[in-house]
Parts: C-alpha cells; structure tokens; sequence
C-alpha cells in the first residue's frame, strides 16, 4: 500500500515528476558522459605526452633539469638500465640524447632539438617512430641504416620543418652541433627517412630524430644519454610508488615521474580533473534541489492528507516512508533513466571516438601537448558507481528531513476543514 | 468503555487562555449509539477529539478500556486510534490517490491484517454500506455522500470497538443524511459498534439513544431516549 501510495502520488502531478525526472536524467547523463571522455581525454593527454618521448618515469644526471648541458649526461646508459631492469623487470627503458642544433638544406637553416634514439626499441614507445605518424617515408627503424647510397644515416623530421627547408624524402640535410669538447663545431649529413606529422607544432617544426649512436659520435659523447625513459604498464599509483622505490635505490641520478618531468602536461590533467568534479558537484546540486523541491511542494500539498492518515493511526514511520520512496522511486527511475543515456553516449564515444577537430573545428592543446584528433571515452567502473550511490543516497538524506516533518503532524488538523 | 473524569480543556497562548471544556464527566457504555449536541463554538469537536485521543485534556482522567490513555506513547495512541476506533470527520478525509477500496481497506493493512481477509472485509463492508459496485472509483468520482459513506465503510471495516463522528452529516443533503444514519444505526444493532457523533441537526439528534447536551463547554444535559425507529431497512450488513 505504501508503494502504491507513493508511486500513485508522483503520477499525481505527472508534469512536476517529469520535470524533475527530466532534469536529473539530463544532469546525470551528462555527468557520466564527461566523466567518460574527461578520464578518455586524460589517458589520450597522457599517453601522447608520454609517447612524445616524456615516459612515464624519466632518469637524468642529478644536475640535467637545472642545466641541460652535455656535461651532465647518463654515462653507460645500458648498464643502468640492466641494474633497473633487475630491480624492476616489467619496466621498459629506452635511452635518449637530446642536444640543440642547426639544420641546413640548400640555402635554408633552422635551429632545432635534434634527438639520438635507438630506433628499434622506439617503435612501441614514441609516437614519432610510430608508422602512423610518417606521412612520408619510413620511421628510422625502417630505414636502411648506413647502406644508402652514400652511407648516410637517416633523419626523420617534421612536417612544417620539411616545408620550411623545402626538402622531401631522400633529399640531404645537415646537422651542425657543439660537441661536449667545446671545440669547433661538428658537422654531419643525413638522409631524409620520413616527414612525420604529430599535429603539435613544437614537434612538427623544430624537431628531428637521428640514430643514437650516430648523434653520441657527432657530439663525442661515446656512451652517454641525456635521459632514460621508462614505459610501464602500472596505475599512476602504483607508479608513483616505483618511482620512489627506485630513487632510494639509485640516488646518483635524479628519477621523476612524467607528472614532474612535464608540469605543464600535469596541470592541465588536474585542471581538467577539477573541472569534472567541478561539474559533479553542480550534477550533484542539481538532483539534490530538483528532489527537494519536488518533495517540499508535494508534501506541503498533502499536509491534510498526513494528518488525516495520523488520525486515523497511522505511525509516524508509515507517513515518513511514504515520503521517502517517492523520493525513492522518483530517483531511482530517473538515475537509471540518466545511467542508461549516459552509457549509451560513453559507448558510442568509446567505441567511434570523439572527433576534436569535428566538435571545435580546430585541435587542442593542453599544457604543450596536443590532443589527438581523436579520443575515447573511459569510464570507471567503481567511480561511476560511487556516484550513482552517492546521488541516490543525497536524494535520501534530502528527504529526510520532510519525511519525518510529515510523520509528525498533530493529527487535530484532520478534524479542522480543509 | 469510556470513562471521562473531571476533564478540563484549556486553549492557551502568550496572550490569551480560553476554557474550553469545564469539568466533564462523562461515560459511554458498550454499545450506546449517542450524539453530543450543542451551539457552535460549545466544545463538541473538542470532546470528541479528546475521546478519540487526537488531543490531550488540560487535566481529569480518561480510560478508555479501563486503561489510563494519558500513560500510552504516541505510538500506542496510533496503534489503539487503528485498531479500536474508527473515524468519520466532516470533511470526507479519503486519500484522493486510492479508490473507495483503497481506502477502506488503507488502515487494515497498516494493522498488518493479511490481504485476502482485509480486502474480503473491504469488499463486505462497501457493499454494507451501499457501494459494492463503487469499489474502484476514486474518491474525486464519488458524490460526497458517497464519499462519507466509504469513510464509514472505512471507519468500520477495521471492526473497532468505537466509532467517533464529527458532523458526519454537515455537508450532506436530507436524503445523504438519511441513508448515512440508517447504516449508523444499523451497524450499532447488528454488530454493537459504539457510536459517538457531534451534530447539532435535529434529525440526527433525534435518531440517538442518548443525547449529551453541551453548552459552553459543560455538560447541561445528558438524556436517555427510548428506542426510536428502525423502520428504515439499511442496506445488508455482514455480521
Ligand atoms: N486550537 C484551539 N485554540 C484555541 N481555541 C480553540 C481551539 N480549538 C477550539 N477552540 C475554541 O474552543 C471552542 C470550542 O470549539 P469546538 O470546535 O469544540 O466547538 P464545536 O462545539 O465543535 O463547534 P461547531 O459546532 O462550530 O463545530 C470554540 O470557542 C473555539 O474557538
Ligand atoms: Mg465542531
């Protein structure tokens, strides 16, 4: 009786219910739905930050971040990786030299990063050695090295800076760098290998990747890298962890996690991250006020009723439930209503992706990363339903109050003419 | 069954205080079918809502069952209001979201009564009181002295021990009134429900074995009518 009591009350004023409904299906639908492509969003920032050649934990001379010099390399880099690797197996470490140079092709000269890699062991970690990211030519580890025509070792570089030399796949280019020595400077010719395109300018215009121990021998640097990456497959927790444990255990270099090694990449993720719970909190306001108010209005309608029902012996307790499963049905329909949208949105965004450059008609970039094109939705599990079950039981605690203001009337008003 | 001991009633606030009802003493037995008349304003909806435990007296003793009701909780009053008594009031007090049914058969379900034999005893007593085939209406479906009779059938179907009715017949016309006073009367025959109503119609008045006369809230006058009639055949009654 008290269900029917309570279900047949909300049908009492369709449009109030609907409107209520209406409006929390709609906040909390779109809840789920910025909580899946915020967290996707994220993972896409970081996963591209990372594959920009960050990595998730990054080991540098103590004195590299203060002055990023020749002078403060890693030196026998594999040694250190193996006794890494001994300690933390499931770690992946690639080694980097990254040096400021001069590119020259035919008349034209551009200042650059120029970046030693081990093309090989890139291809699963950098999203330049990746194939998808070459519109022309081969990535590094693709090309033949040292067997072109004139023994050269290849180059690949970006878009605009291809543009802007005005050379194409094959063509010659030249590297002019400071050695560690400090004397002349050195010089070195490479093959074009492959244009890559990342859609993030810094990249695509003022950087190229050159074989590791060509760039050590142009640099006399025999043996040395400006930093060691490693690529894990752990839970930003978890890494954090790692991180530490490793630094106790080699505390002759300095090993930071991404969110250090990149602060702006880090404070755009946790910027965004307030964002959402920003929006939570707003959703969350809103199914609170929209119950409240449709439980004061209805209650304050019904004062008679709870009076007459007192009167006539009804408990307290029996009054204040009915009130409460209205508040319960009427949320409970409407959050399953708001999940069932919103995951049907998360999927579909989870599955085509979301098209940045569609939505905004241009690419974005948050702390000097460039969104991908496209990113999907992720949502988490236990996160998600922490907050269905925080929304349900805010609509309870909302409703209490008047639940048992209507069980406590003077049952006298009964007798009084409406 | 009932047994008023010196109740005073006094309404009181910060400015002023007004004696309502004055040092009533008063008992209803087992089975009396009695009115309480008087003027407006006299203290009858008072009394009866001291009676039916909807209000506290100022002082004096009530017991109601040879039990003191001034030592029960809340809780038990709601429980002793469910089970032992049953209410009409003037305005008819139906739940608009439940049909005739509903409703009568509401407070049986809060006293835990299981469905089959509330909904069975709903169904008796509706047809008892003339609505058999209203049972699924909604109350705004209703004509208000239909309406007061599912009250009644509601007020009665718990078989409370007491049924208490403030000017049940106020807003209904002479034949509502009529008809609603033939099943009173003969619920009171067939099944020895006490009834105790306010009114100050005289064709209620004068259906009832007992008149308590009050007037400024003292009792001036408590009469013993002889037996009047029953000529009026009612409406079957489940017995
Ligand atoms: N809550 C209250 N506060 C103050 N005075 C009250 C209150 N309830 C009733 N009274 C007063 O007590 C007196 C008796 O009221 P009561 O309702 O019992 O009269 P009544 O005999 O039922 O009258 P009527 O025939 O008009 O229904 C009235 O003068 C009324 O103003
Ligand atoms: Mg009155």
């Amino acid at each position: 009786m008290i269900h029917k009591l309570a279900l047949r009350n909300l049908l009492r004023n369709k449009r109030r219910s609907c409107l209520t409904s209406v409006i929390i299906v709609f906040a909390f639908s779109m809840m789920v739905l910025f909580m899946g492509l915020s967290d996707g969003g994220h993972k896409a920032m970081i996963d591209i930050g990372v594959r920009m050649g960050l990595g998730h934990i990054i080991v540098q001379h103590k004195s590299f971040s203060d002055d990023p010099s020749l002078q403060h390399l890693i030196v026998q880099p594999n040694q250190l990786i193996q006794q890494i690797r001994q300690n933390k197996p499931e770690l992946t470490a690639v080694s980097r030299l990254r040096v400021d140079a001069l590119i020259q092709a035919g008349r034209h000269g551009v200042a650059l990063t120029i970046s030693g890699v081990e093309p090989a062991k890139e291809v699963k970690m950098s999203a330049i050695a990746d194939q998808r990211a070459i519109t022309k030519g081969k990535t590094l580890a693709e090309f033949p090295q040292s067997k072109t025509f004139h023994h050269l070792d290849g180059i690949v570089i970006g878009e605009t800076l291809a543009n802007n030399l005005e050379v194409r796949v094959g063509d010659t280019v030249t590297i002019t760098a400071k050695p560690a020595s400090g004397a002349d400077l050195s010089r070195a010719a490479f093959v074009v290998a492959g244009i890559f395109k990342t859609g993030l300018h810094e990249l695509d215009t003022f950087w190229a990747e050159v074989p590791l121990h060509t760039l050590q021998a142009l640099l006399g640097v025999p043996d040395q890298v400006s930093q060691i990456s490693l690529y894990s497959l752990e839970t930003p927790e978890s890494l954090a962890h790692t991180t530490t444990q490793l630094q106790t255990s080699f505390n002759h270099v300095n090993i930071s996690p991404w969110q250090t090694a990149a602060p702006e990449l880090y404070s755009a993720v946790t910027l965004d991250a307030a964002g959402m719970y920003l929006l939570m909190l707003i959703v969350y306001v809103v199914v609170a006020v929209g119950i409240l108010n449709t439980v004061l209005m209805s209650t304050f309608k019904r004062k008679k009723e709870f009076t007459m029902m007192i009167a006539l012996g009804s408990r307290p307790s029996t009054v204040s439930k009915i009130v409460l499963l209205e508040a319960v049905y009427l949320s409970a329909f409407s959050l399953t209503l708001g999940l069932a949208l919103g995951l049907w949105g998360h999927h579909h965004f989870a599955t085509q992706g979301l098209d940045f450059k569609e939505v905004f008609g241009t690419a974005m970039e948050a702390g000097g990363v460039l969104l991908p094109d496209k990113f999907y939705s992720i949502l988490d599990a236990s996160k998600l339903s922490l907050s269905v079950l925080f929304v349900f039981l805010l609509t309870l605690v909302v409703t209490l109050i008047p639940a048992i203001r209507a069980g406590h009337r003077s049952p006298l008003a009964a007798t009084q003419d409406a | 069954m009932i047994t008023l001991n010196k109740i005073n009633k006094v309404f009181a606030d910060k400015h002023q205080s007004f004696h309502c009802l004055k040092e009533i003493d008063l008992t209803v037995k087992q089975g009396e079918f009695t009115v309480i008349a008087g003027p407006s304003g006299s203290g009858k909806s008072t009394l009866l809502n001291i009676i039916g435990m909807l209000d506290q007296p100022t002082n004096g003793t009530y017991q109601f069952d040879n039990k003191e009701v001034a030592k029960f909780s809340n809780n038990k009053l709601a429980d002793i209001r469910r089970e032992k008594i049953g209410f009409v009031f003037q305005a008819y007090n139906l739940m608009p979201v439940l049909t005739a049914l509903e409703n009568t058969e509401m407070i049986m379900e809060f006293s835990g009564i299981d469905k089959k034999q509330r909904k069975q005893r709903a169904i008796e007593t509706l047809e008892a009181v003339g609505l058999g085939e209203f049972k699924d209406r909604f109350p705004a479906q209703l004509s208000g002295g239909q309406q007061q009779r599912v009250a009644v059938a509601r007020a009665i179907a718990a078989k409370p021990l007491l049924v208490i009715a403030d000017e049940p017949t106020a807003n209904l016309d002479s034949r509502a009134t009529e008809s609603l006073l033939d099943l009173m009367v003969s619920l009171n025959q067939k099944q020895g429900i006490t009834f105790i109503f306010s009114s100050h119609d005289p064709r209620v008045i004068e259906r009832a074995h007992r008149v308590i006369h009050l007037q400024d809230g003292k009792v001036i006058r408590d009469e013993q009518l002889q037996h009047i009639s029953s000529t009026h055949s009612p409406a079957a009654i489940p017995s």
